[in-house]
Formats: structure tokens, sequence, C-alpha cells
């Protein structure tokens, strides 16, 4: 299975702001890296990096590297982007959202509600940590 | 089966947790929906900056 993990879920597992579905979540996906498959763009890193001093984002990295390896934005067909744009998503919201199609994600998991709001509109589950567990939990 | 990349993934999660809960959280007093709303400024605002990198 093949999940985008949204910058939220990263801050609120590293505990920048408190969420504990979201560690849980963190620690059991990046726990089987050869059955799940985790996706992450350059915006992602960036977005949870402007969360983190010097050396948490030297951890980040480190965490990163071990479960993925970042794709750049600019891979990302810009039609894509533009067409997520004109179903309502803002611009930055839009790119994630072309991303995940890019890739072939299954799951886009974040707790932002305006992607969790659009479920009908989009080629991928959007799912929330806790929920995404449980999916988990239940697929296995 | 965790594999070695799982426990250096591990590894990195716990102590990048423990460095974070050393200092005071920049999010302190948000409801998490604020915290949501502030990290898509935040986006939204690193995305107009490479647009305009980009044009």
């Amino acid at each position: 299975m093949v999940f985008v993990i949204d910058a939220n879920i990263y801050v609120f597992a590293f505990g920048i702001a408190k969420e504990e579905n979201c560690k849980t979540f963190l620690k059991i996906i990046s726990g089987h890296p050869l059955i799940n498959s985790i996706r992450i763009c350059r915006t992602i890193v960036e977005e949870v990096s402007s969360n983190l001093t010097q050396q948490e984002f030297r951890e980040f990295i480190g965490f990163i590297n071990a479960i993925t390896i970042v794709d750049e934005d600019f891979l990302v067909p810009f039609e894509s982007g533009s067409k997520y744009e004109w179903k309502g998503l803002k611009p930055a919201d839009a790119l994630i959202a072309a991303y995940c199609e890019w890739t072939g994600a299954d799951i886009l998991v974040t707790e932002n509600r305006h992607f969790l709001s659009r479920q009908s509109d989009l080629p991928f589950k959007v799912l929330p940590a806790e929920k995404c567990l449980k999916f988990i939990i239940r697929s296995s | 089966m965790i594999t070695k990349n799982a426990k250096e993934a591990i590894k990195h999660l716990e102590k990048l947790c423990e460095l974070v809960a050393k200092r005071p959280s920049p999010f302190k007093g948000m409801t998490k929906d604020e915290v949501i709303e502030k990290l898509r400024e935040t986006r939204e605002k690193l995305w107009e900056k490479k647009l305009g990198i980009r044009n």
C-alpha cells in the first residue's frame, strides 16, 4: 500500500503539537517499510522543517532517509495540480493532491479537514491518522 | 519483521520527539484546528515563494 503522509501528521507525531494517534501511526507505518511504501515530496519536507531546529532537522532527514526518498515537486505534472485548483483546493493543497495522484498513492493521511471533506472528488482515500491505523489493522 | 531501516527510522523518530519535548511548542494554547490552519498558512507561503522563484 502506498501512503502520502501530510506535514500536519509529522508535526503532531513529533510532538510539536500533541496528537498521540499521529505518533502511534507514524511508528507503526515506519516500522514496516517493506509492507508499506511511504512517499514524501519536497514541499512536505520543507513545511515540516520550518517547524524544526537544526538538530531536529537532522533527525528528521535521518528518519525520512531510512524509510523513503524525497520526490522533487517539479516532477508532478503541472496540469494535474491545475485540475485540483480548479476543483477548489488552494494551490499548495492542489500540489499535494496532484502528488498523491502522480505517485499512485492509495491513501493520503492528513488531519486537514479541507482534504477530508473532499473524499469523493479524489482518486485516493483521505484518512486521518486514527482511521488510517484502523484501516491498516483491518486489512493486514 | 522489523528491518534495519525500520530500526533506524524509529531511532530517529524517538530522538526527534525527545528533542522537541525539551523546548516550548510554537503552537502552545492552540486547538488542533488552529494548528492545522497555521500549518496551511505556512504551506501557502512556501508555495507562493516557490512560484515567485520560478517566475
